[in-house]
């Protein structure tokens, strides 16, 4: 028993340590967002809003969605553990498979976590990416026709919803997609 | 998934991976583990040694983080022409120079020629007696006696043939999976709404570019919603004057190009040998060659193509042509009249071309200076509405392009042309890269970077290294070399040096198989046309089952609509464009998905 403990150990010791100083890294950045009291909980959470302060996230348009969508609180309130953030890190990292970012932007993109994308979603995302005010908005014919185009171009089934193997099947024919899903 | 569940996976796959190895013996799994840690250390160390070393890593990353990828594939295009160059010096210098210079250390320049500063610019007077050119080396078998022999001939031959070779390869297969990974994947319909909804850049963490982002974001939406409102509108006489407009510029562009080719060969068949005056006509050439492209932006005006890309697509043929009209131009005028006019003709062709390259590069420093800095200090100061200039990429490529093709025709006149190009590349990375930075703004589209970057490499072997290797091929196989100089001075044909080999060779009886090979497979014809009609076969073999798979791929799509809507007669009229395996792969899983939705 003694002896299969100890070789648990160092297989274990062996396998982190080639990723120790990300792990600490990590760490760090997580534990500077925490606040004095909370530094003594078993497993901490930080809310949203000090999330939100980071420098990668702080003009990004999605912010509120990424947050919500690592967070696994019961309260759906997009506060973070650090085994959330870890997760928040590494699929943004350069070396997260296509399969990976495509699975979490899909996620990040519905908005009203139905599990498809349909025409309120795609509304809200172009929204996001053009602006929140009112003169910098798409008309609501130009919004109309170019929610049409997108489902003509992905919506393969037909049933007016783009779902995830359609999403992953039109981010396969974009080549620059893996480089620009990084922070 | 929640926490819970990812550490209750996760110990199930610890208990079983410490499981499996428990078993072994001790002393052997820690042997393992230790010798597999020291690989991994070892692995990870080169790994990070291999990334300081990589030219450049830095500043490239700062480009493309500022810029973008349109922008940043410029100075990844300039890098890998270099890498090109880097090997085919190190390959002449290495089997022609080096030998050369061991057996002829001091090179015979005739008496009252010393160097004046005016070699640099020209290259004619004191180099041409040197190593530099062609005519510089000698025909002589080097080594006597107890030495090992070297043979200079074979040596020059098969170096330039190897290198030419190795370039081709590397540039199909780089023009092969480019192709296949960024055009053919990618969408080639007209708008691409998802293309541009998905290119948001994460990374970007400034405030002021992710609103200019979005800026720009909202622009180009509405510029794709136009372009396809637009083209259904035009009518039938609006049509008719455009085509008559396209045509109109064609022409003209095309009777430009044809016109400067026919006006640098009489300037170069009337062109004097003094040396100043020499550099008369690779002025003329450089002049040409940043000029009339201006004139070619200005049909931008008159022109209105239905997408932008058809815009930049014409604005690269056409001075694709333009460039290598006059490079053929010129390359036909010394393969005719110079050839037959000198002695030593080939130091000759190896000079001008030296003169091209110095010329070419004084001018992109040129362009450089009106291109980006004037034009920043104009649209700063003077006309505020033009504002800060894009850094035009595609110009810049094609300037590239042309500098490499340059090379590649230089590589048999002038075996040690490329250190040059090595010192022009290098002195061009690093001003290209100021002028950037200070002069420019990033690009206000985001460009199709990647397909872009596949036409490049396609217009670099297609017109520019098929050029060189067929005219060096050309000069190998029917031109007499001069017979006063050079290492196949006395033969008929360079090519004759082989025969004379494979003559020698036959008389040892060691070597009967190559000379078999080489009467039989090489220089036999029924060889070549059997190759050539096994390839046809299976180019034409392989065209049905990609016809056949296109097929397959429209009636899965049909199927998809029809089980998922539930209806199974009837087919609904769809047809869409995509020709490779992975998506009938993808619908045979959307399909199967389809299914098990609705009977589970």
């Amino acid at each position: 028993m003694g002896t299969t403990a100890s070789q648990l150990r160092k297989d274990l010791l062996s396998e982190y340590q080639v990723v120790m100083h990300v792990f600490f890294r990590a760490h760090k950045r997580f534990s500077e967002l925490l606040s004095k009291e909370d530094r003594n909980v078993p497993t901490p959470r930080v809310p949203m809003e000090k999330v939100l302060s980071l420098p990668e996230l702080k003009s990004n348009p999605f912010r509120k969605r990424i947050c919500h969508v690592f967070s696994t609180s019961d309260m759906k309130d997009g506060s973070l553990t650090f085994e959330d953030f870890l997760d928040l890190l590494s699929a943004f990292s350069d070396s997260a498979t296509l399969e990976i970012k495509s699975h979490y932007a899909f996620r990040i993109f519905d908005f009203d976590d139905d599990g498809t994308l349909d025409g309120g979603d795609l509304e809200k995302l172009v929204n996001c990416l053009t602006g929140e005010t009112d003169d910098t908005r798409l008309t609501t014919e130009e919004m109309r026709q170019l929610i049409s185009n997108i489902l003509e171009e992905s919506d393969i089934d037909k049933d007016g919803t783009v779902n995830l193997s359609e999403f992953q099947h039109v981010i396969s024919r974009s080549p620059d997609f893996v480089r620009s899903v990084q922070i | 998934m929640s926490f819970d569940d990812k550490k209750h996976i996760r110990g199930q796959v610890l208990a079983l991976k410490s499981f499996k190895k428990s078993r072994q013996l001790n002393c052997f799994a820690d042997c393992s583990t230790t010798v597999s840690l020291a690989f991994r250390r070892c692995g990870a160390n080169m790994t990070l040694a291999k990334q300081t070393l990589e030219l450049w890593r830095g500043t490239m990353k700062e480009v493309g983080g500022k810029f973008g990828t349109g922008v940043l594939s410029y100075f990844k295009f300039l890098k890998w022409l270099l890498m090109f160059n880097i090997f085919s010096f190190l390959v002449n210098f290495g089997f022609i120079t080096i030998p050369q210079l061991i057996y002829h250390p001091t090179p015979d320049i005739p008496a009252g020629v010393s160097f004046k500063g005016l070699e640099i610019l020209t290259g004619a007077g004191y180099f041409s007696h040197t190593v530099m050119y062609y005519g510089g080396y000698s025909n002589k078998t080097q080594g006597t006696g107890g030495r090992s022999e070297y043979n200079m001939q074979l040596a020059y031959f098969f170096t330039v043939a190897a290198y030419m070779v190795l370039c081709g390869a590397a540039l199909i297969y780089s023009m092969a999976s480019s192709f296949r990974k960024k055009y053919v994947l990618a969408d080639s319909g007209l708008g691409g709404a998802w293309q541009l909804l998905c290119s948001w850049d994460f990374s970007v963490t400034n405030e002021k570019a992710v609103r200019q982002r979005k800026n720009n974001l909202r622009i180009q939406l509405k510029e794709s919603l136009s372009e396809k409102i637009q083209v259904a509108l035009l009518p039938l006489t609006e049509r008719l004057k455009h085509y008559g407009v396209f045509l109109g510029t064609w022409l003209l562009s095309t009777g430009m190009a044809l016109g400067c080719g026919a006006s640098v060969y009489f300037l170069s068949s009337g062109s004097l040998l003094e040396e100043a005056a020499t550099l008369l006509l690779p002025f003329v050439v450089s002049l040409i060659n940043l000029v009339v492209p201006l004139f070619y932006s200005l049909f931008k005006k008159i022109e209105h193509y239905s997408n932008p890309r058809m815009q930049v697509y014409a604005i690269i043929v056409r001075n694709v042509i333009l460039k290598m009209s006059i490079l053929g131009i010129l390359c036909y005028y010394w393969m005719k009249d110079v050839a037959n006019t000198f002695s030593c003709w080939e130091s000759i062709v190896g000079q001008a071309l030296y003169r091209l390259v110095i010329m070419d590069f004084l001018f992109i420093m040129l362009g450089s200076f009106f291109g980006e800095f004037l034009s920043n200090v104009i649209g700063t100061k003077c006309i505020q509405s033009l504002g800060v200039p894009e850094f035009d990429v595609a110009r810049n490529v094609l300037d590239l392009i042309y500098a490499q093709t340059l090379a590649w025709i230089g590589i048999y006149f002038s075996p040690l042309l490329p250190v040059i190009q090595i010192i022009k590349f290098f002195i061009l990375f690093y001003l290209k890269k100021v002028s950037l930075t200070l002069n420019c703004q990033p690009p206000r589209r985001a460009g199709r970077a990647a397909q872009m970057q596949t036409i490049f490499i396609a217009i670099l072997f297609f017109p520019s290294f098929v050029g060189a290797l067929s005219m060096v091929a050309y000069t190998v196989w029917i031109l007499p070399p001069s017979d006063k100089c050079g290492p196949f001075r006395g033969l008929n044909t360079t090519f004759s040096a082989i025969q004379i080999w494979m003559d020698d060779l036959n008389r040892v009886d060691a070597f009967q198989w190559t000379v078999w090979i080489y009467q039989h497979v090489i220089r036999s014809e029924i060889f070549y046309f059997l190759i050539s009609l096994i390839i046809l076969v299976f180019i034409y073999i392989f065209r049905q089952i990609t016809q056949g798979r296109q097929l397959l791929i429209i009636l899965l799509r049909q199927q998809i609509v029809n089980v998922s809507s539930g209806e199974l007669s009837g087919p609904t009229c769809l047809v869409h464009q995509s020709c490779c395996v992975r998506s009938g792969c993808v619908y045979v899983m959307m399909l199967l998905k389809c299914r098990s939705n609705i009977f589970s």
